[in-house]
């Protein structure tokens, strides 16, 4: 028994001193496990309309598991990987998400088709209580922002709606009242899906529980993506303090959880169809980033120093006395 | 899932929301027998709501060619064929009365949309699939396209001898249903969708639609439709503002629908019935004339009851197509209901003089009784036929119809004949 007891004792010393590390420390459970996303600072302009761009290779990634979404219908998503960057200038955050995908699904143009998207989520305020992961909860939103490649389309050649978007030979004698926006009521009534004037692919949302998602009409989050060899890369940008109500708020020595969630168009996937990931931690870090491997430029310069020295030594070795023409 | 009373299938069913009924129930009777698919309905819908760029092939009102037409093409037997896939030899009604009021039509013992799709996960709210465009293109394919080959005994030109022709097609007319247990208001993930409490419309909140599209996925009417101008999800509104009574024609009194006003054939008859909040059947009011057609004489019945969405469309089948057709499109009231048509009773006969007498909605009628007019045999039955007048009247209690069964004539005397 006195054994046993002492077991408890130092078990439960061990969970009081561990609890007040993290305490003191600052570090939250739900963020601390796993992965660690960190937004390390650059002096450079961040590429953010060129995915592509050898900038983004240079960034350390760290790979996110996604898996189903299986808590509320409509159901969907699958088991895979996505990989995650970000830096931070002081001024914004910038997040790169790449992930494989045969067929970029631009168009929303026909009932049947449905766009590819990506989002990444936030709690509105950052490291207090974690909220619910689908969608938050009414004591604790969550701030999504929602890239979608029709919403870029629409951006990147206008709104893209039209029945000649689909069927370009169509033929329609004409339209009466087209001026009067009654007649479109989604417009009408400024839902944000049924803007023409998109200036941003990227959608600023705010949720407190299912069904509850709320756009934010300021477009205070830019992002462009680019699909490359079955491969999409999408880069969103935000300030790191916008100071609107749901918007998560971050200081350039942060941190906070941070989920993910991509959907594939082919698949019919929208809304809660989708494959998501768990919190991870996103550090926002004060300190300059670790520049990766990138381009080995290095052994450019090198390569000419070598040429020049060889041409010397040739130049030399061709006139040492003795080895003159014959 | 809390369970609800579908009263056409005559038991519990499971729906997403718990019971929740409104007022009254906005309802219609299309006589198929009648129609001569002039589209006229059709057409009627679509220059007041879907004439706009991002609607073209949106038909909230259309008539098809059964059994091979459809818009979306094959909409109900792929919805069938989704259910029998999911319960196998299963889908069959026990058509004796239940014993319990309000089960008219027997009990149905498969399992509906919102079941399917529970047995299969609960991923979904309803079994669905969602229609490609190419599946809306041809409104009308298969217009007049009848069922039998040419040139074999018993189908084309021989096929037509009562009481079921063996070559045969009928219009089956069709907007939304409004059903009290609407498959695209679950499907919502969105909670963009609603029933009004006043009168049971079923609408999509243009505001908060996000354009998943699994209301259209999941309707088995397939009459949610997406507009790609607007990115999100239109319906038929069921003319509200008619049936409010708020659109400026209506003078403040409660107004059929475009596409019911309009019938030529006189096939239609749309109103409000009552509804009883607990039950959310429709509460006995026999002087309603929609009461009057579905509860009582039960000549008209529910399109496809078994999809369990409790659709408030009811149709007098046609006479004269093969009854297990008609079975499974109906349920099994059909036999019922075609001989009462074949042979109406006094009173069916003077409230089916009500279709299209006027545009006001008729609330309640009466009947003044009139003089035998004829016997004839029917069925080897005689039947006898009375010159009975019918009178309707709207919200108001102002008379706005008055018919007699037997319609005046006034022959011209001979010798002006020729004159104009």
């Amino acid at each position: 028994m006195n054994r046993v007891g002492g077991k408890t004792v130092a078990v439960m010393a061990l969970a009081v001193g561990l609890a007040g590390v993290l305490t003191l420390s600052g570090t939250r459970m739900a963020a601390s496990q796993g992965t660690v996303l960190t937004a390390a600072k650059t002096d450079r302009v961040v590429p953010v309309t060129e995915p592509w761009s050898s900038f983004w290779n240079r960034v350390p990634k760290v790979s996110i598991p996604l898996s189903a979404q299986q808590v509320t219908p409509p159901m969907g998503g699958h088991r895979w990987t996505l990989e995650a960057r970000a830096v931070q200038d002081g001024e914004r955050l910038y997040i790169e998400l790449e992930w494989a995908d045969p067929t970029p699904n631009r168009s929303v143009a026909a009932p049947q088709l449905f766009t590819d998207a990506a989002a990444i989520e936030f709690p509105s305020v950052a490291a207090t209580s974690v909220p619910a992961l689908c969608m938050g909860d009414p004591n604790a939103t969550v701030n999504i922002w929602q890239w979608k490649a029709a919403w870029q389309a629409d951006v990147h050649r206008g709104f893209q709606g039209g029945v000649r978007h689909r069927y370009p030979n169509a033929d329609v004698d004409g339209y009466p009242f087209h001026e009067d926006p009654a007649f479109s009521p989604g417009r009408y009534v400024d839902n944000p899906f049924s803007a023409t004037d998109r200036t941003s692919p990227v959608d600023n949302l705010v949720a407190g529980g299912f069904g509850t998602l709320t756009a934010d009409p300021a477009p205070v989050v830019q992002g462009w993506g680019a699909w490359r060899d079955g491969t999409w890369r999408v880069v969103f940008s935000r300030p790191l303090a916008v100071g609107r109500e749901g918007n998560v708020e971050l200081g350039p020595d942060d941190w906070t959880d941070v989920a993910f969630a991509v959907w594939d168009g082919a698949a019919d996937e929208r809304d809660g169809m989708k494959s998501v990931s768990s919190f991870v931690a996103l550090d926002v870090s004060p300190k300059p980033m670790p520049w990766g491997p990138g381009f080995p430029y290095w052994p450019a310069p090198f390569f000419v120093f070598l040429a020049l020295w060889a041409g010397f030594a040739w130049m030399v070795i061709g006139h040492l006395p003795g080895k003159g023409r014959t | 899932m809390p369970d609800v009373f579908n009263w056409q299938l005559g038991r519990a069913m499971g729906y997403r929301f718990p019971a929740a009924y409104p007022k009254r129930q906005f309802a219609f009777v299309f006589n198929i027998n009648r129609c001569l698919a002039c589209q006229t309905c059709t057409m009627a819908c679509k220059s007041t709501w879907t004439f706009s760029e991002g609607q073209e092939y949106m038909w909230w009102n259309n008539v098809e060619t059964k059994p091979y037409g459809g818009y979306p093409q094959g909409w109900d037997v792929k919805t069938l064929a989704l259910l029998e896939q999911a319960n196998p030899g299963g889908q069959v009604w026990d058509a004796r009365p239940a014993g319990r009021p309000g089960s008219i039509y027997g009990v149905f013992k498969g399992q509906t949309i919102f079941e399917a799709a529970q047995a299969k996960g609960g991923q979904e709210q309803a079994l669905g699939y969602l229609p490609t465009d190419e599946e809306y293109r041809s409104p009308n394919i298969y217009e007049d396209t009848a069922r039998g080959r040419r040139g074999e005994p018993g189908v084309y030109g021989m096929g037509t001898s009562l009481p079921e022709h063996t070559t045969w097609f009928f219009y089956l007319q069709r907007l939304c249903n409004h059903c009290s247990y609407p498959a695209c208001l679950a499907a919502c993930p969105r909670n963009a969708i609603y029933k009004r409490p006043e009168d049971g419309i079923v609408l999509i909140d243009q505001a908060r639609c996000r354009g998943y599209r699994k209301c259209v996925e999941q309707c088995p009417y397939k009459k949610p439709m997406y507009r790609a101008t607007t990115r999100v999800s239109e319906k038929c509104i069921g003319c509200y503002p008619r049936v409010e009574g708020t659109d400026p024609l209506t003078e403040g009194i409660p107004m059929e629908t475009r596409c019911m006003a309009v019938c030529p054939g006189k096939i239609r008859m749309q109103g409000l019935v009552e509804i009883d909040p607990r039950t959310g059947d429709w509460k006995p009011d026999p002087e309603n004339p929609l009461y009057y057609l579905v509860k009582e004489s039960k000549v008209a019945l529910p399109l496809y009851p078994q999809f369990g969405t409790q659709p408030n469309g009811y149709y007098i089948p046609p006479r004269w197509v093969p009854r297990e057709y008609l079975e499974q499109m109906f349920g099994p009231g059909v036999e019922h209901a075609i001989e009462q048509y074949l042979a109406p009773p006094r009173e069916l006969l003077a409230v089916l003089q009500l279709f299209r007498a006027t545009q006001r909605i008729i609330f309640k009628f009466e009947i003044r009784k009139g003089p035998k007019v004829r016997d004839v045999v029917i069925g080897g039955r005689k039947w006898s036929m009375y010159n009975d007048t019918v009178i309707g009247y709207d919200s108001a209690g102002n008379e706005v119809a008055n018919l007699s069964v037997v319609e005046p004539m006034y022959v011209r005397p001979r010798k002006y004949l020729n004159s104009i």
